[in-house]
């Protein structure tokens, strides 16, 4: 029997497609077009309430939430798409690597990874942002960074569970290259476990983006970004919540969405 | 005891009547009547999917809740224990079960505790239904053990289930399920996951307690050879249905459904004519003294690693054309030696001289044995495209390999169809032919298959040996064709050789080794099938 939570349009999917694809298209669009200057300041219509004309309302200096949000997902989406890029890229060629060959080279790089995952992820980045100095590519690489060591172990593992199958003793026997056996006969193989731990991943840097940029050493102004407003909200809360509410239901929804979205992926197996 | 509480009847009965089982609508079980007396064996012989696993749970009350009963009752003496319509009564059940009736599972390290002394599990059987005094309960258990043939008592009763062997667990099993002295036993496949050796000791055991305790008993297994040494009456199923019952005899000696016929002509047996290949005298794979070592505890960068030797002295020809058997219970090394040969096993010492390019494998399961990420014509050219790539002087077009995928398919008895299927959408049978095509489609000339047709229906297992016989045929192939079941090689190899703790013990002609064996081992394996 054919359940509504099971197969490839589950309710999961769907509504996680829905609602990641309504916050990447804000952002992509955020890029080119905002319907206000993000930067335009105008004293006359300081703090003004959500309406037609503002659909989020305005902030302290008068402009206007909605295109700063608009900004922000985009700032927000294209750092996490390329920290995901790039720790899933690197935690796919070294995690096939090390799961496939192990012996010293294995047990090297899960040392590392064990150390690496010894710190505080927050605590990790502060210190590689205080290195490199603050800006955008240098969260990128930071959070880059500290996200590689959990798709290292979930690759690894998935190579090691494949790697005594007998279609993957078969291709040794008939002579398959290494690289191949690796990229080609397994690597297909783990992309079911790989697509999930890409969706959490994606919103564990969303989160961590956003409080990176919140304790002000993430992306620098004037470019916008969620966290950073947040912050710059919170001595209003009382006297204008719409500014403070809109950044943090955008996190809430982009965070949601791609949350089911990724249970949509499992379910759909 | 029970007849006693029959009311003075003689025997007592269970009944199966018009029973039909559906899950979700689809009727698995239909209309099936069987009737068990005391003292009496019931073979229920069918392949996987018959239905005959269901009956059993059903009739035991542990069917899942979406089975529902749509026609007929089950009947234990004169009380109806399942009626058409009506949900399972489990208060009703749960005075009968472990009581009156219980069941011995396939596999018995999942049905044992394992955080448990089994000694402790088995007594809580004992507790559950009756009031033992305080050490009553203890020496029953140790009675039960000894009458189930365990040695040492005391040290099983104190064990858990992973210290013991696999047939020292599967008569913990037992004990637990007799125990009672329940009036019927339901065995389903209680010596498909043992040794052949042990199989032996298990069904005598069983027979044994059929005749002390005189309980009915349903014995539910794949293997008609089984069936008929252990049972007085057996009823074939198939697609839910009983096809057939009737005595042993009646059943072998005049089958009246073609399914039934089917059945029997597919089992392996001794009785029928063994074809043979001619081979030739050139080989095509020398082992020179071979030993093989196993690795432990290689996964720690500090601990020296410890080698075990599984496989010492091996020695052996394999001619070109031939099919030389490997047999041995598991665990004697039979794996490790075909690796070994393969090169996938790199701690040998001792030389493997190869006559052939590149031999190939088939393997045991046909599940695990195909990328399931892939097509099946992707699968059959990848060999193709391996070859083309290690030797720069094959030159293949794609059209080749494609043409070369088709042909091989259509050799192995498939059509065209399946080119674009991915393995998920074949059955077992059919995966293990993709398999095999694949590892022939370079004409290997040399193939290992491991334990090729165990994991197969017993018709299935027919036709893929046919396939293999007919591909020998046609391709000049030597096989290396590792089993436990010695049937099974009799009828496919033309030599054998029996393989004993890491040592080849024989080795002969097929005949030669049936007729005279010289070791006693290998009369102990040839009697026990």
């Amino acid at each position: 029997m054919k359940q509504s939570g099971s197969g490839k349009w589950n309710k999961y999917f769907v509504a996680g497609l829905l609602m990641t694809g309504l916050a990447v298209l804000l952002g992509i669009v955020g890029f080119f077009w905002t319907p206000y200057s993000t930067t335009e300041m105008s004293a006359a219509e300081k703090f003004a309430a959500p309406s037609l004309r503002h659909l989020f309302g305005t902030d302290n200096f008068g402009r206007d939430i909605f295109s700063r949000v608009m900004q922000g997902l985009g700032t927000t989406i294209s750092i996490s798409s390329l920290v995901v890029l790039f720790s899933g890229s690197v935690g796919i060629l070294l995690g096939a690597v090390t799961g496939y060959f192990g012996g010293l080279l294995d047990e090297v790089v899960m040392r590392i990874t064990d150390a690496l995952n010894g710190f505080p992820s927050i605590l990790l980045t502060l210190v590689i942002i205080s290195v490199l100095g603050s800006g955008r590519q240098n969260v990128i690489i930071s959070l880059g960074l500290v996200f590689v060591p959990s798709f290292i172990r979930i690759v690894r593992s998935e190579f090691i569970r494949l790697r005594d199958m007998d279609y993957i003793r078969r291709a040794r026997l008939m002579g398959v290259g290494k690289r191949r056996i690796l990229f080609v006969h397994m690597l297909p193989n783990i992309f079911s476990v790989f697509w999930v731990s890409v969706m959490i991943g994606f919103n564990n840097a969303i989160l961590a983006e956003s409080g990176m940029s919140y304790l002000g050493i993430g992306v620098q102004p004037p470019d916008a970004s969620l966290g950073k407003m947040l912050s710059d909200a919170q001595g209003y809360l009382q006297s204008a919540p719409w500014y403070a509410l809109a950044p943090g239901l955008t996190i809430v929804w982009v965070v949601l969405g791609f949350s089911l979205f990724g249970e949509g992926i499992r379910r759909s197996q | 005891m029970k007849n006693q509480a029959a009311g003075g009847r003689l025997t007592g009965m269970i009944t199966i009547e018009n029973l039909s089982v559906a899950f979700d609508g689809t009727e698995v079980v239909k209309n099936v009547s069987l009737q068990l007396e005391d003292g009496e064996i019931l073979g229920v012989v069918g392949e996987s999917g018959s239905g005959k696993s269901v009956t059993a749970l059903t009739l035991m009350g542990l069917a899942p809740a979406e089975a529902q009963v749509t026609s007929g009752r089950i009947l234990y003496d004169d009380v109806v224990l399942r009626e058409a319509g009506k949900p399972c009564d489990k208060a009703l059940y749960q005075r009968y079960q472990g009581a009156r009736m219980s069941m011995v599972f396939q596999e018995p390290m999942t049905s044992l505790n394992p955080t448990k002394r089994v000694g402790g599990q088995v007594e809580e059987v004992l507790k559950l239904h009756t009031e033992p005094a305080k050490g009553e309960g203890r020496s029953r258990v140790l009675e039960t053990f000894a009458a189930v043939g365990l040695h040492d008592v005391e040290k099983v009763y104190a064990s858990y289930p992973h210290q013991l062997s696999g047939g020292m667990r599967q008569r913990v099993m037992i004990a637990m399920a007799v125990i009672l002295h329940p009036g019927l036993i339901v065995a389903d496949e209680p010596t498909t996951a043992l040794d052949v050796t042990i199989q032996n000791q298990i069904i005598s055991l069983l027979q044994e307690i059929n005749r002390k305790q005189n309980n009915a008993m349903l014995f539910i297994t794949h293997d008609l050879n089984l069936a008929r040494r252990l049972c007085q009456k057996i009823a074939v199923m198939k697609d839910g249905c009983v096809v057939e019952y009737g005595t042993g005899e009646e059943i072998f000696g005049r089958p009246q459904e073609a399914y039934t016929k089917e059945l029997i002509e597919a089992v392996p047996s001794r009785l029928k004519k063994r074809q043979t290949v001619k081979a030739s005298s050139a080989s095509v794979l020398q082992v020179r003294d071979l030993s093989v070592f196993y690795q432990e505890g290689s996964n720690s960068l500090f601990s020296r690693n410890k080698k075990q030797c599984v496989v010492s002295g091996a020695e052996f020809d394999v001619y070109s054309g031939e099919s030389l058997g490997l047999v041995g219970e598991s665990g004697c090394g039979k794996t490790s030696l075909s690796k070994a040969i393969l090169g996938m096993n790199k701690e040998i010492r001792g030389k493997i001289i190869h006559h052939s390019l590149r031999p190939q494998m088939i393997f045991q399961d046909p599940y695990s044995s195909l990328n399931p990420a892939k097509t099946i014509g992707w699968l059959l050219q990848e060999p193709l495209r391996a070859a083309c790539a290690l030797d720069k002087s094959i030159a293949m077009t794609k059209g080749d390999m494609v043409a070369a995928a088709h042909d091989m398919l259509h050799r192995v008895g498939m059509g065209e169809k399946y080119f674009d299927r991915k393995p998920s959408q074949l059955s077992g049978g059919q995966r293990q032919r993709v398999s095999i095509a694949q590892a022939l489609i370079t004409n290997p000339g040399f193939i290992v298959a491991d334990e090729p047709v165990s994991a197969l229906d017993v018709t299935i297992q027919a036709q893929i040996m046919e396939l293999l016989r007919k591909l020998q045929e046609e391709m000049h192939l030597s096989y290396l064709f590792i089993s436990h079941d010695i049937n099974v090689v009799y009828q496919m190899c033309d030599r054998i050789m029996i393989m004993k703790e890491g040592r080849i013990i024989e080795i002969g002609e097929t005949e030669e080794i049936f007729n005279h064996p010289r070791e006693e081992y290998t009369r102990l394996l040839l009697c026990n099938s």
